[in-house]
């Protein structure tokens, strides 16, 4: 049964309500008897009911038949042409669908799809009017129709004569109160206040309006405002996300998108700044900063995770990032197998995914590559300290080289004559004496050397731990990332003959112990102590080692040494040397320095203490750098989405039927995937973009799915109006500001959103425009209004993310000390851009509010009504100290407080019923106030007021109250 | 003076009462669902009391509804009851008359979703047939399915007949496994689509389109709501399902039928609902100031003309309000027992269905358990440790949830629908994995006037597809309207000049499952 009543008369009305009904639009799709385009009426019934078989997926498809290619379709297949244009008989696509015989039939019948009958009478009536070919509606280019008026006009037009055709017209334009009030809420998020509401509601000034507008868009809390739209888009947030959710410095990008949109700057330009920012010839910390876009993605901490794995992950969401936020398309399913609707492979996937998959990054702790954000001051300071550094480092060394000579006597370097590596590395003796260790590099190791004595006395060892002058990268230790070691234990045996004798080590004494890691802890038998010398792992070291007792020795003596290093993360000796001694012990030191090595020394320190100085508390924010062409990644396949399971190698590419004209250079980078985007020839981006501002502005997409312009997305509900936007938007040289003037000065703005009986049944959703929208705005301007009606907003702009009051006890941080702690001061009362979002455990306020987590790209938020919604409004200490903040603002008032109260949340002049209704409130609570004062002080305390002198507690607590019900209206947290 | 529930009173007869038409069958409503109860309507009575008064004006912007109040009068309008909301006035405005199509046989439905779709074959479809042709790829199980797999891949686990019935079930659940006499498990459901998106639409919206309301949003609008201290459509899931809001969304229905979405995985009532409480705000104030946004949130909704959203967000303002004082009550389950707790053991999953429990003896209509975060029932690799840790995660909170409504009787009202958006493929994927199937799987329901005890409709030999009494998607939710007593074909909502249905066109009661 279908239940469909039908509203008019007519054969067209019908056809329409049954694509309606088919398609799921409820708006006219062909007008009158206009013939019918292949985009809008004939594809989707292909697209749904043939191309899993015979569409773009190579591995489902049947008898090789591709009915998404024109020439294939009219072509010769098996015994006939599937499609032979003006000959509907003839073809064999009719015949098929006609047919009864299930053997012949298609859909077959074991598809469970059928084709009705308006379906068949449709793909046969646009055969037999030539079988016009084309693409999916929202591949082909925008075109605007002749006769079209430019700018405000053009608007007005195309949606009234959507209007007309239903007999409606555009409704009046609201009052001059509500259109402030919209304007500003829907232009920078904020409430005008009422001074300005009257003003402009009392100008005479026919250029009002648009001075309005201009004044707006010029305000600095404009980019804010629509920083949060990018936010979400970016899948911005604070923390990198997973399991241990460890906080990222990403603010820095946030203030950069707030600067970028209050410069206008265009879209083409931010488009190429946020994917490829670093690959711009004049490419400055701006550009490269902007390239944190991408990495929004998260990263996981977590113990024992592949970090190749967590890494494809971030390359593949930045390909499904840039394709829904530019062009509307969902391309994740392609990862795992060609996509079943959209022209989409797997190859075209894996493309892009080989042009994004030549960063830097590797899903590292410490987020690198990193951008640090000094001042041009700083910069300048940090290099001259640098230059310092290294000249001084080379005289320390020469200076301490030549100490080493004249330190050395007494003591005789032992000469390697067997060495063992447990982990298997090379133990070799050079020219010095010393032992250079190479090879494999395990974790662990513990080398056993057998070193030859010369004849006489033995009272104490010496080991010289050695930096690697020569060395391109100078440091102590193996692990050329921390080249630090660690002494877990040394043990010392005489062989002499076959006889082995335990050599007791005592007074052991270094040049240099790292803090908690003495060379004491080298002889005390424990594995996990041991000795280091961080933070000098870059300069040489010595220890000295006694002997309990004096050891005369035969001329066959050998020593055998045991360097046990446990520690991990090869912490080991790089190179090393032992040396003996004969004479009088105590007096050996182990490194014996000049005053002049000691001068350069001191001079070093001071200089790393301040180069650590410049960058103490700069910002390091991750961001994109790409390959060096000798490190490219070579990209393939992963077959079902796995990394670990490599198909055939891609070369990078854009997806083949989605190239709209535009070549990729050689080599194809990040900076060709941005024109590509902004290119002239591709329809996508610019409807997907003004349709993504339309909504903003409508409460709702022109498009309603707004992350899909594919085949399964909704059409358009006015397509002429879109493909117009689309138009204006780039010819306006993708000005935002310029696109947002020409959209709210027309008439379809401005008109008056109230509902009469006859809009309500002929366009229940509004979705013909017949009036203004009438929507409930997002998380942040509910909060950032209540603020600012209540007087404690603060315009405090930028900075790091602060922490305005939640529930205690949200956040359970179990890896590290991390706390949400309520901000005092300013802080608590930011606009809600600056909050902190934790992924894992956003804002109530936000989720309530349908914010996302920021985990994924969040393309638009659809809006729920839930009571948990009406709790955060009514108990949130942020809404209680905004009624407070309101109440303190109504008691300096010297008359109508009420009033005044109540015109300043909704910015229009109030009637006296809604008055008398509240100060009805207000006395019914100060009795009740006056009855039991304890509890006055506790909502007092809640609302964070002090009560004035000039007024009782129980009136400044009623007055409380009252702003509370004011802040709590739909009127108030309804843009309308 | 008044200002607390006197005034509140009057709010809520403007909203329910007079100029919408409160049906006859609320008054029974209201009775039955007062029996038995104290906790909120004795706080209010004895407030009441306390705030009784001589003048019973409503404020000013209600004239003509004073009214003389009583002590029941104010009992019906705090307490429970007083729904029907929904159909009754659509069915008045397009000129029907009546609230139920026919007598209905359960009043509310649980709804646990194995979000990912769960392997018919581990668990009530036994097909020994896999074992002999293990490996192999007869023409039968040739099927195309969203990626590529390869021959038959044998259920490891074990069957045996389950109750006195003895309907098959799999070692796997062996505490649901003694209670098959309550189920009726429908093993030839089918849907339309192999991927996560289209088929969690059709099988919570009826439809692959994002833009149509939610199976829980057509029974909130077509039955009202028992209780309007709480939301009548609540969905629980520890973490965010794929698709989220958009599966339990009003649509263009009224606003307040939309599904409230509560993140259950820290069952406390505080973490569960953010703000629950108002720190310094005692109930009298906010039941004052709650009125009176109300009644100037209706005379806005007057000036601007009708508008759904508002109409919703209104009445979630009024259900948050009464919240405060339920919500700790219904989501608490430290109230319950240590022996019901140890009843449905540890876990989410079990938290999950204690508190569907806990919302159904209040009246909630529509209750869904979403299994967890993500689609973890997608198992397409590794597949049968993950299907055992799966199966040891449910298998003792069903058999509780079961056992507990039944000695509470609740059961026979109380319809209990398993299942995923699809099932898992016979064939293995990449040698340990099952890919979406679509052609055939597993749904079960329980209690609600169904008949327990049978299995309805097969599976081919291998139970890739449905062949037997195929039960689409569309028939099943033909068959929970019915058995909530609404015909599926006649709870129709009027929208931009189309009667849509929850079943669009199609859907088959499968009058066979239900009970004498």
């Amino acid at each position: 049964m279908i239940a469909c009543v039908l509203p008019g008369g007519g054969e067209q009305l019908m056809r329409v309500a049954f694509l309606g009904l088919i398609f799921g639009l409820y708006q006219p799709l062909a007008v009158g008897d206009e013939p019918l385009r292949f985009g809008r009426d004939v594809l989707p019934i292909l697209s749904a009911n043939c191309f899993s078989c015979h569409g773009p997926d190579e591995s489902q498809r049947k008898a090789g038949l591709r009915l998404d290619l024109e020439a294939e379709s009219k072509g010769r297949h098996g015994g006939g042409i599937p499609i032979v244009a003006g000959n509907p008989a003839g073809s064999t696509l009719v015949q098929r669908i006609t047919s009864t015989d299930p053997d012949i039939q298609m859909p077959p019948p074991d598809s469970h799809r059928v084709l009705t009958e308006v379906q068949k009478g449709v793909l046969q009536r646009w055969i037999a009017e030539g079988a016009a070919w084309g693409r999916h509606w929202s591949f082909e280019s925008p075109v605007v129709a002749a006769g079209v008026p430019g700018g405000s006009a053009g608007i007005d037009r195309l949606v009234e004569s959507r209007l007309s055709a239903r007999g409606l017209q555009l409704r009046g334009v609201a009052d001059r109160y509500t259109l402030m009030r919209r304007l500003s809420l829907d232009l920078i998020g904020l409430p005008p206040t009422v001074a300005e509401a009257e003003s402009f509601a009392t100008s005479k000034d026919p250029r009002a309006v648009e001075q309005l507008v201009d004044s707006l868009l010029s305000r600095e809390e404009f980019g804010e405002h629509w920083a949060r739209m990018w936010m979400d888009l970016a899948r911005y947030a604070d923390t990198k996300g997973y399991e241990k959710d460890l906080g990222r410095t990403m603010w820095p990008w946030r203030d950069w998108l707030v600067r970028s949109l209050n410069q206008d700057v265009s879209l083409d330009v931010m488009t190429e700044q946020l994917l490829a920012g670093d690959l711009l010839a004049d490419a400055g910390d701006e550009e490269r900063l902007a390239t944190a876009f991408h990495r929004n993605t998260m990263s996981n901490d977590e113990g024992g995770t592949d970090d190749e794995e967590f890494r494809s992950i971030a390359v593949k969401d930045r390909v499904d990032t840039t394709l829904q936020v530019w062009m509307g398309l969902t391309a994740g399913c392609a990862k795992c197998h060609s996509h079943k609707y959209d022209p989409i492979s797997m190859t075209d996937y894996y493309g892009l995914y080989a042009i994004f998959n030549q960063t830097e990054d590797a899903d590292r702790y410490d987020d690198a590559p990193t951008l640090e954000l000094l001042s041009d001051e700083q910069r300048r300071k940090r290099s001259e300290l640098q230059a310092r550094q290294a000249d001084l480092r080379v005289r320390f060394e020469e200076s301490r080289t030549a100490d080493a000579v004249g330190d050395d006597h007494g003591w005789s370097v032992l000469s390697l004559s067997g060495g063992k590596s447990q982990g298997g590395a090379q133990l070799k003796a050079q020219a010095d004496g010393s032992i250079l260790v190479s090879g494999v590099r395990p974790v662990e190791d513990v080398y056993t050397l057998t070193l030859e004595l010369p004849a006489g006395v033995v009272t104490a060892l010496r080991l010289e731990a050695l930096s690697g002058a020569g060395a391109s990268v100078p440091g102590v230790g193996r692990n050329g990332a921390d080249p630090n070691f660690v002494l877990s234990e040394l043990e010392a045996e005489l062989v002499t003959g076959g006889q082995v004798q335990r050599l007791q080590l005592v007074r052991p004494r270094a040049d240099f112990e790292q803090s908690n890691w003495p060379v004491s802890a080298a002889l005390d038998g424990d594995l996990k102590t041991g000795w280091a010398i961080s933070p000098r792992q870059r300069e040489p070291h010595a220890a000295i080692f006694e002997l309990a007792q004096p050891v005369p020795l035969s001329a066959a003596a050998e020593l055998r040494l045991v360097m046990r290093q446990h520690y991990g993360n090869s912490l080991t000796f790089r190179q090393f040397r032992w040396s003996v001694h004969g004479g009088e012990a105590a007096g050996l030191q182990p490194l014996r320095l000049s005053e002049k090595t000691r001068g350069l020394q001191a001079e070093l320190g001071a200089v790393s203490e301040d180069l650590a100085t410049v960058g103490a508390g700069v910002s390091k924010v991750p961001v994109l750098a790409a390959l060096s062409a000798d490190r490219q990644r070579e990209t393939r396949l992963h077959r079902r989405g796995n990394f670990l399971d490599p198909g055939d190698a891609v070369q990078p590419s854009l997806p083949a039927e989605l190239r709209f004209g535009f070549e990729l250079g050689d080599p194809p980078t990040r900076l060709d995937v941005a024109r590509w985007l902004m290119s002239r020839g591709n329809p996508l981006t610019s409807r997907v973009w003004s349709n993504r501002i339309w909504s903003r502005l409508f409460g709702q997409g022109l498009v309603e799915t707004e992350e899909d312009f594919g085949a399964l997305g909704s059409l358009p509900s006015n397509p002429e109006l879109l493909d117009f936007l689309a138009v204006e938007y780039r010819q306006n040289g993708w000005s935002l500001k310029r696109l947002l003037k020409v959209i709210v000065l027309s008439r379809v703005y401005a008109q008056d959103s109230g509902v009469t009986e006859q809009l309500q049944r002929e366009d229940p959703g509004n979705v013909l425009l017949s009036r203004g929208g009438r929507f409930r705005p997002g998380a942040e301007v509910l909060r950032d209004q209540m603020l600012a009606v209540s007087g404690r907003l603060s315009l405090k702009r930028g900075g790091p993310p602060v922490m305005p009051p939640q529930p205690d006890g949200l956040w359970r941080s179990t890896y590290n000390g991390q706390k949400w702690v309520n901000a005092e001061g300013e802080d608590r009362y930011r606009r809600g851009l600056y909050t902190y979002l934790k992924r894992t455990t956003p804002h109530p306020m936000g989720t309530t509010f349908d914010g996302g987590s920021g985990e994924v790209c969040q393309i638009r938020r659809i809006r729920t009504n839930t009571p948990l919604q009406a709790l955060v409004t009514l108990n949130d200490p942020t809404s209680l100290e905004c009624a407070g903040g309101l109440a303190e603002w109504m008691s300096g008032e010297s008359e109508n407080r009420v009033e005044r109260g109540l015109r300043r949340a909704l910015i229009r002049p109030v009637g006296q019923d809604e008055v008398a209704a509240l100060e009805r409130l207000l006395s019914d609570v100060r009795v009740m106030f006056e009855g039991s004062p304890e509890q006055a002080v506790a909502l007092l305390a809640g609302a964070r007021v002090q009560c004035p002198a000039t007024i009782s507690q129980a009136e400044f607590a009623s007055l409380v109250v009252v702003a509370s019900t004011i802040l709590n209206l739909d009127e108030f947290l309804s843009r309308r | 003076m008044i200002f607390g529930f006197g005034l509140f009173f009057c709010a809520f007869r403007s909203c329910l009462g007079d100029n919408r038409g409160v049906s006859g069958r609320t008054a029974a409503g209201v009775q039955r669902v007062l029996a038995g109860r104290s906790g909120f309507e004795a706080a209010g009575v004895s407030l009441m009391k306390q705030r009784m008064s001589e003048r019973g004006g409503c404020g000013d912007l209600q004239p003509g509804s004073g009214s003389v109040l009583t002590r029941r009068h104010l009992i019906r309008s705090l307490g429970a009851g007083a729904g029907s909301i929904g159909l009754a006035t659509a069915l008045s405005d397009s000129g029907e008359s009546g609230v139920q199509h026919f007598a209905p046989r359960a009043r509310r439905v649980i709804h646990l979703f194995m979000n990912g779709g769960p392997y018919q074959g581990d668990f009530f479809d036994p097909k020994p047939m896999l074992r002999k042709y293990a490996g192999q790829r007869p023409p039968e199980a040739d099927l195309r399915t969203e990626r590529k797999t390869a021959g038959l891949l044998p259920s490891p686990f074990r069957f045996r007949p389950g109750g006195s019935s003895g309907v098959p079930v799999s070692s796997l659940l062996p505490l649901t496994g003694r209670l098959m006499d309550e189920i009726c498990v429908l093993r030839s459901t089918w849907t339309d689509n192999p991927n996560h998106g289209p088929a969690l639409l059709l099988m919570n919206n009826g439809t692959i389109l994002p833009t149509r309301p939610s199976m829980g949003s057509w029974l909130s609008w077509g039955l009202g709501s028992e209780n309007r201290n709480l939301p009548s459509y609540v969905v629980l899931c520890p973490g965010k399902p794929v698709r989220f809001s958009i599966l339990w969304t009003s649509a263009f229905l009224p606003g307040s039928h939309q599904g409230t979405y509560i993140n259950h995985s820290v069952p406390t009532p505080e973490k569960l609902i953010p703000f629950l409480r108002n720190a310094t705000a005692g109930r009298e104030l906010q039941s004052a100031q709650v009125d009176l946004i109300s009644r100037l949130n209706r005379h806005q909704l007057q000036r601007t003309g009708p508008d759904g959203q508002l109409e919703g967000r209104l009445q979630a303002m009024e259900t948050a309000f009464r919240m405060q004082f339920t919500a700790t009550d219904a989501f608490d389950l430290q109230q319950e027992t240590k022996a019901t707790r140890e009843l449905y053991g540890d876990g989410h999953f079990a938290a999950g269905c204690l508190l569907a429990r806990r919302l159904s003896e209040r009246g909630v209509r529509f209750i869904q358990v979403y299994y967890g975060d993500g689609q973890p029932w997608d198992t397409h690799s590794d597949h049968n440790r993950q299907a055992e840790n799966l199966a040891r995660s449910i298998d003792r909170p069903i058999a509780a949830l079961l056992q507990d409504l039944r000695q509470r009787g609740l059961l026979d009202e109380t319809l209990i629908l398993w299942g995923g958006e699809f099932g898992r493929t016979p064939t293995s994927e990449n040698g340990s994995g099952r890919d979406h199937n679509h052609y055939g799987f597993t749904t079960w329901l329980a209690g609600g006037g169904v008949r327990g005890g049978m299995a309805y409709g097969e599976t081919d030999d291998f139970g890739f597809r449905a062949v037997q009494d195929r039960v689409h998607v569309h028939d099943l939710h033909a068959t929970m309207l019915h058995l909530l007593g609404l015909d599926h074909e006649r709870l129709t909502y009027r929208y931009a000049g189309r009667d849509f249905r929850l079943t669009d066109v199609s859907g088959r009661v499968l009058t066979e499952v239900v009970g004498s």
